[in-house]
């Protein structure tokens, strides 16, 4: 049978939501099962900010989170009541049966489960108490009844528990306390959801490890197993923990990190750094990256190699700096002044993190430019499943060609014709010494603004780009679903590509003829095979979560042909219901013309 | 800057081809006008990378934007010719990535403490091992004039046609506050002089500050000219301890008869030393064994 | 859960057929009132007579339920399930759940019904039996019974007997240990009793007098390799079975409403138009005892047709209405033509 369970924690900040939410999914992924996960925390640091730990259990990979939870656990009925009513018919709702304060009429969880839903109450604190004297372990004993309810092996708990609170004996002493106090009373409660987990299905590759990461881990890993060796950053959310976990794993490997004093100071560095041979990145958000962008646009200039790790918030300004959002694409991709293409690659999974980020520094060199690769906050923080290969599927060597050069000659740091990609020498080497300039240049690289030389140039910077469509072994666009012509074609980008395929999955079961495309190159853009996707659709829907309706902007202004937008800004995740009603209605369009 | 005629230019470049320091000259002529302050620091860096025996390979010259940060173009070694204000960042960037290049950066005034102000405490308290040339003229060169953060108050400019209604910043002072391991200051009307200083700073190991006062010959007719320059600077008296920082502070303090020569220096780490004890304490190999190093690092001390 | 002037609470404790059936009644005859019901059980309401089904195949709790969720939220009635009623007061209109929230109401209505009485003998091996009152309870029981396996039945009544009818036909075996209570709550005379045990016997279930055994000595756990359970009688004989289950008819649950200033008997007194002695408080179904005019004495009425009506009469009274009440139920016991036990009890829909 295969397994499909969404379960949500809800708490707050010191109600070890989010442990008990990493704890579980550890569990899980550690069973066989694939899992993906958001969290949600609050904005405020301290206080009693809501956390959510949401979670999605299947046998299979899955690509978004579901709109209905199949089990929801409350460590604090006070944040958890709003979420009652996303825990689905005949789904399981955990919560405290009693209090040790009067509460007001509807203070209480049992007065918000719905009468389709079924009600587990727990004497949670008692148990935490009654087996470790303290009732810090209430979110153990939450999962110690979780795997009880739901019949899941208790040694795949341990372990997640053993690796939570490794050098923290006393803390694993309680935490096994407590997971038994919540098994043990598990074993005598009447189940009656019909929550179940089937067996897993194990992917064993040789070599291959399977490990339980979220976005912003996934990134760091394709930057290490590519070799990065530098990295300036300067912290924000939702991008900090990319640089954090840099700043403990670089150091291991003899790289270096710096943070530095600002946003602008980051890019700058890096831009020196790729100058001068390193592979190089530095990871920030919206804001950060308005301030880079004129030193984004001196690389892409002086063809400099530059890794830009950009993970997507609430905007404009500082906006919504804990919800997720994808307003960022028209910066990312158009950001600064003159003509300066780069490359723009936006992962859709976790999976896709890991290579985007690899890959990226593969591109930066090969095509001498700066590379963003484009997240969101979703995305950073959704954990999935990923396998990575036993060895990592990135080139470490950089297309550097000095040795083409002449004996002799005068070197040509910026040599039209040919690819249009020049040799790049790096200082250090002889005959290669040239200057980097933000000025329009000859092949020399000496300051000249004649205009056959801007046209060539400008021509150069722009086609060589071009060869990144090519780029081998990377996905840069994909199509899922129905193969010819279908009814409904569905095109995201991003995080949101989860959601679409869901939905388009969805209404395939239900009988619509549709396909969807995810589309990680934004640019250069793979007009293509991007057009001939969508001449197989009738119908066009592209959903996205920003206001402008951006990806849609690319896509028209690459490919003229109208397209259905559906632009949310919610702060979080689309509802795949509502990208599957938009879907139906469209695909019912065709019925409706018929009929005519 | 006009059609600068290369009567004056020739002659130069035959006394430097004399001096066998042509090596560090690049064959690009210097744009800027004729009397400017800067040819002679063009002058005194080529002298003392040949000085120092530095490989022109070895060395990389960053600047931002500005009359003074067209320097790269005119010597001959590695550079970058980045964005205003940004010099300093970028020099960490490439210093950082290879700790065997000798790293210079230049750039104006504006440049420096305007713009680009905001990076300076951080390259001197981090003690980047580099060399900052600041070419301090009080004004925006290359934009035909302006104010700038160092320009007198009551200094009439396009942008402050009446006065400059602000005080000029103190760079020494704050350089010397911010914690430059290695702090100077020399004037371009002094080659010499200068020449020497520049050597020394770039023989430090670590963060070297060089303020060098230098006249914009074509916009600033009134305040920092060479007469006036010439008569308002000193030498550091003999018995100035450059280990003692409060009293290069209080020389700073006197901006007036501004005193040239060696204000403070220490021996203290370097960002790069720092980084490479977080390597050792992370129970890293650094790249220097050949373990851990894949080729293409091999540049790196 | 907003408070909107004017509109009456309706807070019904119990959503046995008592409280469901005068929820919907409430909501009927006062469209804009709140209706609350306030239950112990995990489930919406199903008839207990159903209970039987589980040894048929039926575990499934869907199957029971009487309504589906759409039916509450159609209804606008809301339910608290998993919510023990600790505590009423009368006078404040306040109703205090055992996990420390307190509800308002305007009017409430008692339908907690009553619980499976156990002899004060058989009270220590309360861990050894199998209740049957609920559906959990009932699967649980299901669950430890073999196919074909052996069931000993305590006490008998009515409930137990029809569950016996099941089983015979579900091909266990049925051993009835019978005593005072085994045609509960029918009123039996001593000379009809041997006529209808012979019934009994004739409907396949093996019947054991427990006073002639000298009654129940123990009930014990079977040991290794013998059945799961034993029962010894104070005679020395033993009966071995896989499951011992209790039918001593049932004790209302009352003992929430002490001190909230109703009368209370065995179950709480009310009225005939089914008025507690507290302000605003009525009761119906298993729970309550009410006035008998005919019979000067206040009497339970069972049955789930009677427990039905009197949830329809007490939500009538409760919305303004002032009538009697009268038993909508026949209560004699029956041998029918084949032989066998009827009660009317067992009719059902
Ligand atoms: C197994 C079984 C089979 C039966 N078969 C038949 C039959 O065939 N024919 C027949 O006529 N009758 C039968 N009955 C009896 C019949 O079901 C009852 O007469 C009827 O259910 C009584 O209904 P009620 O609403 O008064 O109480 P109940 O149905 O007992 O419901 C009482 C309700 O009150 C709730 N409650 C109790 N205490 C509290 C508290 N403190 N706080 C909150 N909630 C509380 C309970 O959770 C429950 O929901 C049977 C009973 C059982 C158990
Ligand atoms: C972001 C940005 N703002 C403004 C300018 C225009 N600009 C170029 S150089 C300069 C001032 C240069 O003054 P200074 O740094 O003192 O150098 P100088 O020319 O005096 O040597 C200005 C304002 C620019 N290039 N970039
Ligand atoms: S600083 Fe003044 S004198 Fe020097 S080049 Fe610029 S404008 Fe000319
Ligand atoms: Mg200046």
């Amino acid at each position: 049978m295969a397994t499909d369970i969404q379960i949500s924690i809800v708490g707050s900040a010191g109600d070890g939501t989010i442990a008990a939410g990493e704890i579980l999914r550890n569990a899980l992924a550690g069973m066989g099962y694939k899992v993906i996960s958001f969290d949600v925390y609050p904005p405020e640091i301290r206080g009693f900010g809501k956390c959510i730990a949401r979670m999605r259990i299947t046998t299979e990979q899955a690509y978004s989170l579901k709109h209905k939870s199949d089990v929801l656990v409350s460590l604090d009925d006070s944040h958890a009541i709003a979420h009652a009513n996303e825990v689905r018919d005949c789904g399981a709702v955990i919560y405290e049966q009693g209090s040790i304060v009067r509460l007001p009429e509807g203070g209480h969880m049992s007065a918000h489960i719905g009468p389709g839903q079924l009600p587990y109450p727990l004497p949670i604190r008692e148990l935490s108490e009654k087996s470790t004297g303290a009732n810090r372990s209430r979110n153990i004993v939450v999962l110690g009844f979780i795997a009880g309810l739901f019949n899941l092996p208790a040694e795949g708990f341990r372990k997640a528990i053993g690796k939570k609170f490794r050098n923290k004996a006393a803390a694993v002493e309680a935490s096994e306390a407590a997971f038994k106090a919540g098994l043990d009373y598990a074993a005598k409660t009447f189940k009656l959801d019909d929550v179940s987990f089937g067996p897993p299905v194990a992917t064993v590759v040789a070599g291959a490890t399977v490990e339980m990461i979220n976005g912003n881990a996934a990134i760091v890993r394709g930057a290490l197993d590519a070799g990065i060796d530098t990295f300036f950053g300067y912290p924000i959310t939702p991008a900090t923990s990319i640089m954090e976990r840099l700043a403990s794993e670089m150091p291991k490997r003899g790289g270096r990190l710096l943070q530095t004093e600002d946003e602008i100071s980051a890019i700058s560095a890096v831009i020196g750094a790729g100058f001068a041979g390193a592979r190089a990145a530095t990871s920030t958000s919206g804001p950060g990256l308005s301030l880079m962008a004129e030193m984004l646009g001196m690389g892409v200039i002086g063809e400099v190699p530059a890794v830009l790790f950009v993970s997507q918030r609430g905007g404009p300004s500082t906006g919504m700096p804990t919800k997720t959002e994808q307003s960022d694409l028209h910066m990312a991709v158009y950001g600064g002044h003159g003509d300066a293409p780069r490359i723009v690659i936006a992962p859709t999974n976790v999976d896709g993190c890991y290579r985007c980020a690899g890959k990226a520094f593969e591109m930066a060199e090969a095509y001498q430019t700066p590379v963003i690769v484009l997240i969101d906050l979703y995305l950073s923080n959704r954990y999935e499943t990923v396998v990575f290969p036993a060895r990592p599927p990135f080139e470490a060597d950089l297309n550097r060609r000095p040795g083409k050069q002449a004996a002799g000659a005068q070197y040509k740091r910026y040599a039209l014709g040919g690819d249009d990609i020049s040799p790049r020498a790096v200082p250090g080497e002889k005959g290669g010494m040239h200057v980097v300039t933000g000025l329009e240049h000859n092949e020399l690289g000496r300051p000249n603004d004649s205009a056959e030389l801007h046209a060539a140039m400008s021509r150069k910077r722009h086609e060589k780009l071009k060869l990144a469509l090519n780029h081998p072994d990377f996905t840069k666009f994909k199509r899922f679903g129905d193969e010819g012509p279908v009814d409904v074609g569905v095109m995201s980008w991003g995080s949101n590509f989860g959601e679409c395929l869901e939905a388009m999955l969805k209404a395939r079961a239900e009988g619509i003829r549709c396909a969807a495309m995810k589309v990680v190159m934004l640019s250069p853009f793979p007009t293509e095979g991007v057009a001939s996707f969508m001449a197989d659709c009738r119908e066009v829907l592209v959903p996205e979560l920003n206001y402008q309706g951006q990806f849609a902007n690319l896509l028209q202004a690459n490919i003229a042909r109208p397209v259905t937008r559906l632009d949310r800004v919610p702060g979080e995740p689309m509802k795949v219901e509502e990208i599957l009603e938009e879907i139906r209605r469209l695909a019912g369009n065709k019925a409706a013309q018929k009929a005519a | 800057m006009g059609d600068i005629k290369p009567v004056y230019l020739e002659e130069k470049l035959k006394e430097v081809e004399e001096s066998g320091r042509l090596d560090y000259r690049s064959k690009t002529l210097p744009t800027w006008c004729p009397g400017c302050g800067y040819f002679s620091i063009v002058e005194a860096v080529a002298a003392s990378l040949c000085e120092l025996g530095i490989p022109n390979e070895n060395a990389v010259v960053v600047s931002g934007i500005g009359c003074s940060s067209r320097f790269p173009f005119f010597v001959n070694t590695y550079g970058m010719h980045t964005l205003h204000g940004r010099a300093l960042p970028v020099a960490t960037g490439v210093k950082t990535a290879n700790e065997a290049l000798t790293v210079v950066a230049v750039g104006g005034d504006g440049d420096g403490f305007a713009i680009g102000g905001g990076h300076v405490p951080h390259a001197a308290r981090r003690n980047v091992d580099m060399t900052y040339l600041l070419f301090d003229n009080g004004i925006y060169g290359l934009t035909k004039g302006q104010t700038s953060p160092t320009s007198a108050t009551g200094f009439r400019t396009p942008t402050s046609p009446y006065e400059n209604p602000d005080r000029p910043l103190n760079p020494l002072l704050m350089v010397l506050s911010y914690g430059a391991s290695w702090v100077g200051q020399a004037y371009a009307g002094r080659p010499d002089h200068l020449k020497k200083m520049i050597t020394q700073a770039m023989a430090h190991r670590g963060f070297s500050y060089l303020h060098i006062l230098s006249p914009c010959v074509t916009f600033d007719k009134t305040h920092r000219t060479y007469q006036n320059l010439g008569m308002q600077v000193r030498d550091l008296p003999d018995d100035h301890d450059p280990s003692d920082r409060l009293a290069a502070m209080r020389y700073a303090m006197d901006d007036a008869t501004p005193a040239l020569g060696l204000y403070y220096r220490e021996e203290r780490p370097t960002l790069g030393d720092a980084l490479d004890g977080l390597v050792e304490k992370a129970g890293g190999e650094l790249p220097g064994k050949p373990a851990a190093k894949p080729a293409r690092k091999a540049a790196r001390r | 859960m907003t408070k909107t002037k004017n509109v009456r609470h309706h807070v019904v404790i119990g959503s046995g057929v008592a409280g469901s059936q005068a929820a919907e009644t409430l909501r009927e005859r006062e469209p804009d009132a709140r209706v609350t019901i306030l239950t112990l059980s995990s489930l919406l309401f199903y008839n207990r007579y159903d209970l039987p089904k589980v040894f048929r195949g039926h575990r499934d709790w869907r199957e029971f339920l009487a309504f589906p969720a759409e039916y509450y939220k159609d209804h606008r009635i809301e339910v608290r399930r998993c919510s023990r009623v600790a505590g009423v007061d009368g006078s404040r209109r306040t109703i205090a759940l055992e996990h420390k929230e307190e509800i308002r109401f305007d009017t409430l209505l008692v339908a907690s019904g009553g619980r499976g009485y156990i002899p004060e003998e058989l009270a220590d091996f309360r861990p050894l039996m199998h209740p049957f009152s609920s559906y959990t309870e009932a699967v649980t029981a299901a669950g430890v019974v073999p196919e074909r396996g052996h069931v000993i039945m305590l006490g008998g009544d009515m409930i137990g007997l029809d569950l016996a009818r099941t089983l015979v036909d579900t091909r266990h075996r049925v051993t009835l240990v019978a005593g005072p209570q085994t045609f509960w709550p029918h009123e039996v005379d001593e000379d009809e009793r041997p006529g209808l045990i012979a019934a009994l016997e004739k409907m396949g279930v093996e019947v054991v007098e427990a006073a002639d055994a000298g009654g129940i000595a123990s009930i014990e756990q079977g040991a290794r390799g013998l059945s799961a359970r034993r029962v010894l009688f104070k005679d020395g004989t033993e009966l071995y079975g896989d499951v011992v289950m209790p039918f001593f008819g049932l004790s209302p649950s009352v003992e929430f409403m002490l001190g909230s200033g109703t009368d209370i008997e065995r179950g709480l007194l009310v009225n005939p138009a089914l008025r507690t002695t507290g302000e605003g408080i009525y009761a119906a179904g298993d729970v309550c005892q009410i006035w008998s005019d005919a019979e000067k004495r206040y009497r339970f009425f069972y049955g789930w047709k009677n427990v039905r009506a009197m949830g329809e009469l007490a939500a009538r009274n409760i919305t303004g209405g002032d009538e009697p009440w009268v038993p909508v139920q026949d209560e004699k016991l029956r041998i029918d033509g084949q032989g066998k036990l009827q009660s009317p009890f067992w009719e059902y829909e």
